[in-house]
């Protein structure tokens, strides 16, 4: 009897967990209108306002059409944990924002559809709108490594410095700047002896853009045909520049980015090297003379600037949610929702008419000095380095535990450089 | 059909059985889906190669297991484990211990107003606290960075200090751990008899002799509770500051077991590594919880 009982509540239970699995989500429409999520990784510190307003203002305009945007925590690598959950779990928002260094990563795991295609079918009106819009090497960055456009750029940006003008007088220095990375070094010198502040603060987020930036201005490469190279001489070279500052001169400061940018704008600190994303922020809480200078070059060479930011992609699994997903995207990259982008946020527009439009940034840029560095450093823009294949993220990874290891001073730059590169190559095999 | 009446005969026989299993059968269920199922499915994948998202699962024995017990940082994460577990037993448990027996049996005045302080921190979310904490704490300009400058003082650069993170991450989970704690102790103090208390007090026993002789042995089953539910619990709850504030770094130095499962699974998506330790891990708070029935659990006093 007892051995009956067990089998049939086993057997309830997995009836139950099976039920359990099969209900499906599909899109849900409500109204008449089609309703879509857009994933965005905008704190309320870097444009997620704008995003609430132009989601708003395209919902209020369309009466095909419901956005539904979705904030996810921890940047780029946040959202594509997300969206890893909600694709194990059978679901997928219509339209994602994926950062650049994760753009292979997402072409190989997660299915989507390429934007041309989603408008070729559906609205030949707007069939040429990527050609005339975007310049070509700008749509190039969002072509994965088997040259397919998986999106549309739609954030960008480069890092920039930032300079504490105020400081940099009481110390005696030029108040626009050093213009090389070597400057930055002297520089940070001379404002510990002069003010006894910090000089310096190098971005530490959880990926390796302002690093690659830095290395990759001296001459070294990331990657080269698909093999990590970043130890090479100059990149070493590179390197302990910065981790001198932080452990000889003890003029840079060695924090997490949100108490890095935090101590620049309160102004503990003279010069911040991060995005120019973050522009706004320090433009509306700094109580100093503040500027951003073009990004530091090294002694005699041009530098090399990883794009950061997104694209967008489709990930709308069904034709209806694709549709309604570019009549999303277009409404976003219309040149004034590309200028309220702009200002709400700091990134670059990837367009080419918005800077010089008259219901763009035309004036906007006039007034606003601090964009004009990252508008001029785009010529020397490059791609977002991304590790091939499935152990992508763990590369990445392993980076990030060297910047830790390297500016505690646990571990020399030229050792620690040369070890991690050969644990990546043996990981990429 | 006859066995059908065979077992419809049976059935009646033991109905009370049967109406007992009935009334299990919900929160049963509720363990299966939340609690068995997923533990089962979590030594499934300790035995598989996968990324979450790939539609096949590789199998590959014990590999898992052997690269997770071979890499060194795992050990250097269970030695950070148990620092935790030290620093957040001294923090949460003894400490509370001591304030409950102050403020109930000590002081005289006030007592509700401590209560409710102490109390209170416990219904924020510890996001919105790790993120105050980061402020406040900021070793450069933060308000105690500033203080401290006053006093010619400076504050360790704790989020890129090994041991020191450790040791502030702990702080900042005692902030939701503590007040709940303290009223548990505090509660059970408070039922301690008067007049065990009241004689103690006539005949002279000093305070600290009162707090380990008396209070100490009469409150021991809340205080077991307290004890165990430190451990696990915390160690939960430091999740939190870890993710917001560290992300296990710097290399590590802030990561424990339970973060570093969750690291392995969602943000290099080891799946199978991250199962290993989980099971791992399980295996330690398995020994854990054995000593301490062993040990402990014979000396507690059950009132009832």
């Amino acid at each position: 009897m007892r051995k009956m009982l067990r089998a049939t509540l086993f057997l309830a239970l997995i009836l139950l967990l099976a039920a359990c699995n099969s209900n499906d989500a599909g899109s849900a429409t409500t109204d008449g209108k089609t309703t879509i999520e857009y994933w965005h990784v905008n704190a309320e510190t870097q444009g997620g306002q704008t995003v609430k307003q132009l989601v708003e203002d395209f919902n209020a305009q369309s009466d095909t059409v419901e956005v539904v945007a979705k904030y996810n925590p921890d940047m780029y690598k946040g959202l594509m944990q997300n969206l890893q959950a909600d694709a194990a779990a059978g679901n997928a928002p219509a339209v994602v924002q994926v950062g650049w260094s994760f753009l292979n990563y997402f072409s190989d795991n997660f299915s989507y559809v390429s934007p041309q295609k989603v408008i070729d079918e559906h609205f030949p009106e707007d069939k040429t709108f990527l050609q005339d819009k975007f310049l070509p090497n700008i749509m190039d960055l969002a072509k994965n490594s088997d040259g397919e456009q998986v999106g549309v750029p739609y954030s960008l940006s480069t890092p920039v410095l930032y300079i504490n003008r105020d400081i940099l007088r009481e110390a005696g220095l030029d108040e626009n700047g050093p213009q090389t990375w070597e400057e930055v070094k002297e520089f940070s010198k001379v404002i510990k002896e002069e003010t006894g502040k910090s000089g310096f603060y190098f971005q530490e987020p959880a990926d390796n853009w302002a690093t690659q930036a830095l290395l990759e201005s001296n001459g070294a490469q990331f990657i080269t045909d698909g093999k990590a190279t970043f130890a090479s001489e100059e990149g070493i070279e590179a390197y302990e520049l910065l981790a001198d500052m932080v452990l000889e001169d003890e003029t840079a400061l060695h924090i997490g980015w949100d108490q890095g940018v935090q101590s620049f704008i309160d102004g503990s600190v003279a010069m911040a090297y991060t995005t120019i994303a973050q522009r706004s922020n320090i433009q509306d809480n700094a109580q100093f003379d503040v500027a951003a200078v073009k990004s530091p070059a090294w002694e005699g060479k041009d530098p090399k600037l990883p794009a950061g930011g997104s694209m967008l992609a489709i990930t709308a699994p069904n034709e209806e949610e694709q549709k309604a997903a570019w009549e999303f995207m277009s409404y976003l990259y219309s040149i004034e929702s590309m200028a309220d982008w702009t200002k709400g946020t700091g990134y670059v527009p990837p367009r080419n008419d918005v800077a010089d439009a008259e219901n763009g940034l035309k004036t906007y840029l006039e007034e606003n000095e601090m964009m004009t560095a990252a508008v001029e450093q785009m010529d020397g823009v490059v791609s977002w380095a991304s590790f091939p294949g499935d152990s992508g993220l763990q590369a990445e990874q392993l980076l990030l535990d060297l910047r830790d290891r390297i500016l505690e001073g646990s571990v020399t730059v030229e050792e620690g450089l040369t070890e991690t590169e050969d644990k990546i190559n043996e990981l990429l095999q | 059909m006859s066995t059908l009446t065979g077992i419809w005969g049976k059935f009646n026989k033991n109905r009370g059985n049967a109406f007992g299993y009935g009334l299990l059968i919900p929160s049963i269920i509720v363990f299966a889906i939340f609690t068995f199922w997923p533990f089962l499915y979590t030594v499934y994948l300790s035995f598989f190669d996968w990324n979450m998202i790939s539609p096949e699962k590789e199998f590959v024995g014990l590999r898992n297991y052997m690269e997770v017990l071979s890499d060194s940082k795992t050990y250097r994460i269970i030695g950070n484990t148990f620092l935790y577990i030290v620093l957040l037993l001294a923090i949460n448990c003894v400490v509370p211990y001591i304030f409950a027996f102050v403020i109930d049996v000590v002081l005289k005045r006030f007592n509700g107003f401590y209560k409710s302080a102490m109390f209170l921190p416990a219904f924020i979310s510890l996001v919105v606290g790790s993120i105050l904490f980061t402020w406040i704490l900021n070793p450069v300009s933060g308000p105690l960075a500033i203080i401290f400058g006053w006093l010619g003082l400076e504050i360790p650069n704790w989020t890129k200090t090994q041991g020191w993170v450790i040791l502030v991450l702990s702080l900042i989970t005692s902030w939701k751990v503590f007040g709940y704690n303290f009223i548990l102790l505090y509660a059970s103090i408070n039922g301690i008899s008067r007049e065990v208390i009241e004689s103690a007090r006539l005949d002279n026993v000093p305070l600290w002799r009162l707090f380990l002789q008396i209070i100490l042995p009469m409150s021991s089953a809340t205080g077991i509770y307290v004890f165990i539910i430190t451990i696990v619990q915390s160690l939960q709850y430091v999740f939190t500051p870890v993710k917001v504030i560290t992300q296990g770094g710097p290399d590590y130095a802030s990561s424990n077991l339970i973060y570093h499962a969750y690291h392995e699974a969602f943000v290099v998506y080891r799946t199978g590594h991250s199962a290993a330790i989980s099971i791992i891990t399980m295996a330690l708070f398995l020994i854990l919880l054995f000593l301490e029935f062993k040990l402990v659990e014979r000396g507690i006093y059950y009132e009832n």
